[in-house]
């Protein structure tokens, strides 16, 4: 009196398409988004070396090794807000206000150097609590959200100040700056970290895929059971404990607590991720991309400066990169949407 | 103006969308001084004649003619010079301007000041206007505070106010109260008074009746039902609506329902719907049938905890299930297929394999935490092929499927999370023949499997071939289930049509 459907397939393990690995290579070179970047990263690097016998130095890769930290930590940072859909444009006041605040703890309170980090860290992971809750909860648009802490945090770190830097920073604080493991600085290694767990988390973890999804479809993201303000929440964390990272860096490099730092390093960082490749428009983009989007930049302004090129022109040629990299990013994506078209 | 000259000729109208023809009319003239009322299914073909009549939609062949002028087909600015208006069931409104700026949008006050705005004369037309129909809604208040059945009031005042020659009405008064109602009907009545064409898309079949002078009944895109109000008895619509042929179409039995109670929900409410009460067995597909706007979608967003519920209880398997979230349901065994798979459940450009892992990383991953990818990628060929989704290869975006494969690929998702509740809502919208039936095979293999299945549809037939019982909503409510050995078209419709006067 039943008839259960009987037509069930056999469910046979799966086999993942197998291509010989040679040609499986290319096509995947090929198939890899962040091909242009690199690519003009290593023609670029090639380039100045020849036209400077000073650009591959060792003293020269160790200062493009501070520059990459400040902007490729910033980077990583903002790729997660940018990859929920939203953005930050509150992290170079956030590098101010902890440059200050952990320069502050450390000469004028008397902290011991790892606790004032570390509390230093803590607020800025406050600010992104708050940003959070901000867009999560009260539904404040990401730009707005950060640009109020844009002015905020910048007036929080000349108030703490009034305006003049704070010296007197313990030398176990700026040691941090100094030391080199195999020639290579710590705050570039510190890059190098972030960067893997960056990619762990993005990639290999449930909790990074959700968050692609969020960027992806906010909507399909929800009614498939994910917890979307945890994610985005998650986001404005990290983007903001970026920022308190670079802020203690600096400190550390300059040994003083400087309150203009970081004017506009958030779109510096933003360019960055948007050059390696991660859509402003959320859910797309890799790691790898945003760190060789930072490298690009610094390889560039690195360059122009051994090149005695004008600090104004470097901002031109920066802008054109900007431009050259969305440019090709929408063609790309043009084209590869008709080769979908044509393939069905 | 004459009242019984033709006002409207339309001639060998025909539109298709790929391979079905949505409407096919050889000839119809609509007379002025009258209101004809257009009832039919959904999809039957109401709002495409009438969006060709007010020029949204450009039909494959024909011509439309208003009061002997050729309308260039498709062209919205043409029709409105030509004196067609339209209120739709969207409000193409402002929300952050006030009644008064809204209703004069676009036509400035006559006859004031040049330049700067006459806010005291906008006031004043602003609230004759309203004056028509009645409505006593403050001119100076923003229209994104209104309720929705005073915008809706807001588009006819405004469709009103253009002094129409043909005024098309989609479904005026299924958001109004009794007494709003009457005043938009009385409304429209004047103007066909005065010798206009006024076409009335309406669902309740008495008011139908009421208000018409003419009723036109389409069925799957043509006309097949030219009646006067003496002769569009309840009956004879629904059967006209419905088509005699197709009114008792029941397939074979399904797989018998468990005599275990899956889901429970009693007194449930939320905004626009309930109370409901509700009872799904495992292993019963529970069709829920009911016109657009009746609560379909809503219910089982409610039950997925994507629409906050305001009341009520929900049991599953006997425990007490109380979702603040999807990502509570979906914890606790719920699963939903969505309506609007592009917007509402697929990552168009993600490969098939990231979409069908969605609902299930966390149990996918290691330690609960790290994704492998080999893991992945085998539980992903199993889900699709499950789910016997059609892809060159997993890694395959979903963008590039057809719309049945990627439909596919939504359910591959949550027969992967082995739900004890599977909502879905539109199954096969916008679904090949083919795919169709492919899709009806997985829902019926979930029931046998033991999943408890709440099938939402707008497609009768759809539910009287799938479900075991179909429960028919009007206005938020259930109004009555039937049991498979009762379905009938006819039944179905007229509660639906008429459910909320029993």
């Amino acid at each position: 009196m039943t008839a259960a459907p009987t037509e069930t397939p056999a469910v046979t393990p799966p086999e993942p398409a197998q291509e010989p690995a040679g040609r499986r290579l290319v096509t995947r070179l090929a198939a890899t988004p962040e091909i242009g970047v690199i690519a003009t990263v290593i023609v670029l690097f090639l380039a100045f070396s020849a036209a400077s016998d000073n650009f591959a130095g060792v003293s020269n890769l160790q200062t493009m090794g501070f520059d990459l930290a400040q902007y490729g930590i910033l980077a990583l940072g903002v790729s997660f807000v940018i990859l929920t859909g939203g953005i930050d444009l509150s992290l170079g006041s956030v590098v101010a206000l902890t440059a200050v605040l952990s320069a502050w703890l450390n000469a004028s309170a008397g902290l011991p150097t790892l606790p004032s980090i570390g509390l230093t860290l803590l607020l800025a992971a406050a600010i992104g609590v708050v940003h959070g809750l901000f867009v999560t909860r009260l539904g404040v648009p990401p730009f707005v959200t950060t640009l109020i802490t844009l002015v905020a945090a910048r007036g929080a770190a000349l108030a703490i100040t009034k305006g003049f830097p704070i010296d007197g920073v313990s030398e176990s604080f700026t040691d941090l700056n100094a030391y080199r493991l195999l020639l290579v600085p710590v705050p570039t290694v510190i890059f190098i970290v972030c960067c893997v767990v960056a990619w762990v988390f993005l990639e290999r973890t449930y909790a990074g895929r959700q968050l692609y999804a969020v960027g992806g479809n906010r909507e399909a993201a929800r009614l498939a059971g994910i917890r979307t303000e945890r994610r985005i929440m998650l986001a404005y964390v990290v983007s903001a404990l970026c920022a308190g990272l670079v802020g203690v860096l600096i400190t550390s490099r300059l040994s003083v607590g400087q309150p203009g730092v970081g004017q506009g390093w958030e779109l510096t960082a933003i360019a960055a991720a948007v050059i390696g490749g991660i859509s402003l428009s959320g859910g797309a983009g890799r790691v790898v991309g945003v760190a060789f989007g930072a490298i690009l930049l610094v390889v560039i302004n690195t360059g122009l400066v051994i090149l005695h090129v004008s600090p104004y022109y470097q901002q031109i040629v920066l802008g054109l990169v900007l431009a050259v990299a969305v440019t090709t990013d929408r063609i790309r994506s043009r084209r590869l949407a008709g080769a979908r078209k044509a393939s069905t | 103006m004459t009242t019984d000259a033709t006002t409207v000729r339309l001639t060998g109208l025909r539109k298709s969308y790929g391979t079905t023809t949505v409407l096919d009319v050889p000839r119809l003239d609509l007379h002025g001084g009258q209101i004809v009322a257009l009832v039919g299914e959904n999809g039957a073909g109401k709002s495409t004649l009438t969006g060709i009549l007010s020029g949204i939609v450009r039909p494959d062949e024909g011509t439309v003619e208003i009061g002997g002028v050729a309308l260039r087909t498709g062209d919205p600015g043409h029709a409105q010079q030509l004196g067609a208006a339209h209120v739709s069931q969207e409000f193409p409104l402002v929300g952050q301007l006030s009644v008064a700026e809204n209703l004069l949008l676009g036509h400035p006050p006559t006859g004031t000041r040049r330049v700067l705005v006459d806010r005291a004369a906008q006031r004043r037309q602003a609230r004759a206007l309203l004056d028509r129909i009645g409505a006593t809604i403050g001119t100076d208040r923003l229209v994104e505070t209104l309720t929705v059945p005073q915008q809706q009031l807001i588009e006819v005042a405004k469709a009103l106010g253009r002094n129409p020659r043909v005024l098309v009405l989609d479904e005026p008064t299924s958001a109004l109260g009794p007494v709003e109602s009457a005043a938009v009907l009385a409304a429209a009545r004047e103007l066909a008074d005065a010798g206009a064409v006024v076409v009335f898309i309406g669902h309740r079949l008495d008011e139908v009746r009421e208000v018409a002078q003419r009723v036109l009944v389409l069925r799957n895109g043509r006309l097949v039902a030219d009646l006067t109000p003496g002769e569009a008895t309840e009956q004879r619509l629904v059967r006209a609506m419905v088509g005699a042929e197709l009114s008792d179409l029941v397939g074979e039995p399904r797989t018998a329902a468990q005599d275990r109670n899956a889901f429970t929900a009693s007194a449930l409410t939320a905004p626009g719907i309930g109370p409901i009460d509700l009872t799904l067995r495992a292993g019963e597909i529970l069709g829920v049938a009911g016109l657009m706007g009746s609560g379909r979608s809503r219910l089982l967003h409610t039950v997925m905890g994507a629409i906050p519920r305001t009341g009520g209880v929900m049991t599953l398997d006997d425990r007490p299930y109380d979702p603040g979230s999807p990502a509570d349901a979906a914890a606790a065994g719920v699963g939903l297929v969505p309506e609007d798979r592009k917007h509402q459940a697929l990552l168009l450009d993600d490969p098939v394999r990231r979409n069908v892992s969605l609902a299930v990383l966390p149990a996918l991953s290691v330690s609960r935490f790290f994704l492998s990818p080999r893991r992945e990628r085998a539980f992903a060929a199993e889900a699709a092929q499950a789910a016997t989704v059609k892809c060159t290869s997993i890694e395959q975006p979903v963008r590039g499927l057809s719309g049945g494969n990627q439909q596919k690929s939504v359910f591959g998702r949550w027969f992967a999370a082995r739900p004890r509740l599977l909502l879905l809502d539109e199954p096969t919208r916008g679904v090949d023949v083919g795919a169709k039936a492919g899709i009806y095979r997985l829902i019926e293999q979930a029931a046998a499997d033991g999943m408890a299945v709440l099938v939402a549809s707008s497609e009768l037939e759809e539910l009287m071939q799938l479900t075991h019982r179909i429960a028919v909503m009007s206005h938020g409510r259930l109004v009555r289930t039937f049991d498979r050995d009762q379905f009938s078209k006819e039944a179905v419709m007229t509660a639906a049509t008429i459910g909320a006067a029993r």
